[in-house]
């Protein structure tokens, strides 16, 4: 018998992302359980290091960011600000020898846009083989 | 400002390796604005050295705090009612705050989580530029506000060294000429005459001859 716990995914995601709305959420998170939760956020330039850490540390094994596509951000640049903050938090997290790939950006695509829901099985398949996070593990 | 950089994670967790229970403990001035040890980067550190703390079945408790300034009593006095119950506090103030409050508090280790770098300006957002030493005889009305002691690689007084080009620096092509910008300045103000004067060499006891230095101004004193 195996009792190897369900890692979690905190996502946060910018809410003009294709079908991101309140009942895509909550329809996600039924469908999901305890492995992803979700956080809308109005811009991913709204987004800072410490949201990651703070998800990283407190409930996610993975913490990643979903931006809209590089040239269509309505505030111009915020998803290229979410980029440099995602890369500044691997460089943290790698400084106490946690996998990078704990951490990461997706950016949607002008030419073939996904749906929230898409993105979401994306990540958790590229996910799927870094396991539990050492920070969450029991003393 | 006074600049800084947080030391490395490794570094840091050395220094605070015999403690259990450590104040985290930021400074709201300088230190904020170059993005070193605000409120902001100190949550970042907290939440960092909860999780190498974990990762590493190490029982430690880190709790975070942010003064409006670590450099000056009326700030650092309201450690007074929390200090006891920390085995050490972790500073992301410059070496005065971390000083000033070791001096404050003498029986708990101050331990410094940032590297001072220097006085300077934000240039841009991200970006911060050296351009005061503090020489304590400030010199900058005859080179048109551009420090030469500061910007120039050579610390020139008499510039140019005639191995600028382009407006660069022969040291380094990414930075600016001192001596470029110094004439530049000058011209534009119509006070070229200011450089045909030869500078002696610096005065440096003014600086750091006469030991550390201090400003007592009675006027302000009780």
């Amino acid at each position: 018998m195996t009792n190897k716990r369900e890692t979690t995914l905190g996502l946060f995601y910018c809410q003009n992302v294709p079908v991101s709305s309140e009942q895509e959420r909550q329809n996600l998170e039924l469908k999901y359980g305890q492995r992803i939760r979700l956080f809308p956020i109005p811009c991913s330039g709204r987004l800072e290091p410490l949201h990651l850490l703070r998800a990283l540390e407190e409930f996610a094994d993975m913490a990643y960011v979903i931006t809209c596509p590089e040239g269509a951000c309505r505030y111009f640049e915020g998803n290229y600000r979410a980029r440099k903050r995602v890369q500044r938090t691997q460089a943290i997290i790698s400084s106490i020898g946690l996998e990078v790939d704990r951490v990461g950006i997706i950016v949607g695509s002008k030419d073939a846009p996904k749906a929230l829901g898409e993105l979401v099985d994306d990540i958790l398949k590229r996910t799927s083989g870094l396991g539990p996070s050492p920070v969450h593990k029991k003393v | 400002m006074i600049t800084a950089v947080q030391k490395p994670i490794d570094e840091i967790r050395e220094m605070i390796a015999p403690y259990k229970k450590i104040l985290v403990l930021g400074c709201a001035s300088c230190v904020a604005e170059c993005a070193a040890g605000g409120e902001k980067e100190t949550a970042m550190l907290a939440s960092t050295l909860r999780m190498a703390a974990k990762m590493n079945g190490e029982e430690v408790g880190f709790t975070e705090m942010t003064l409006d300034r670590q450099c000056v009593k009326e700030f650092y006095i309201r450690l007074d009612d929390v200090i006891d119950q920390y085995d050490a506090v972790l500073s992301l103030a410059c070496g005065a705050g971390v000083q000033a409050v070791a001096d404050m508090f003498q029986d708990v280790p101050i331990i410094p989580a940032l590297n001072t770098e220097f006085l300077g300006e934000t240039k841009d957002q991200g970006l911060w530029v050296e351009n005061c030493l503090g020489c304590g005889d400030c010199m900058l009305y005859y080179f048109g506000g551009v420090c030469p002691l500061a910007r120039c690689s050579k610390q020139l007084l008499n510039g140019p060294c005639g191995g600028s080009m382009d407006g660069k620096c022969e040291v380094n092509p990414e930075i600016d000429c001192a001596w470029q910008l110094i004439i530049d300045r000058l011209s534009k103000i119509g006070a070229l005459e200011r450089l045909e004067k030869i500078y002696p060499p610096k005065d440096w006891s003014k600086k750091q001859g006469g030991g550390p230095r201090k400003i007592v101004r009675e006027d302000q004193q009780k």
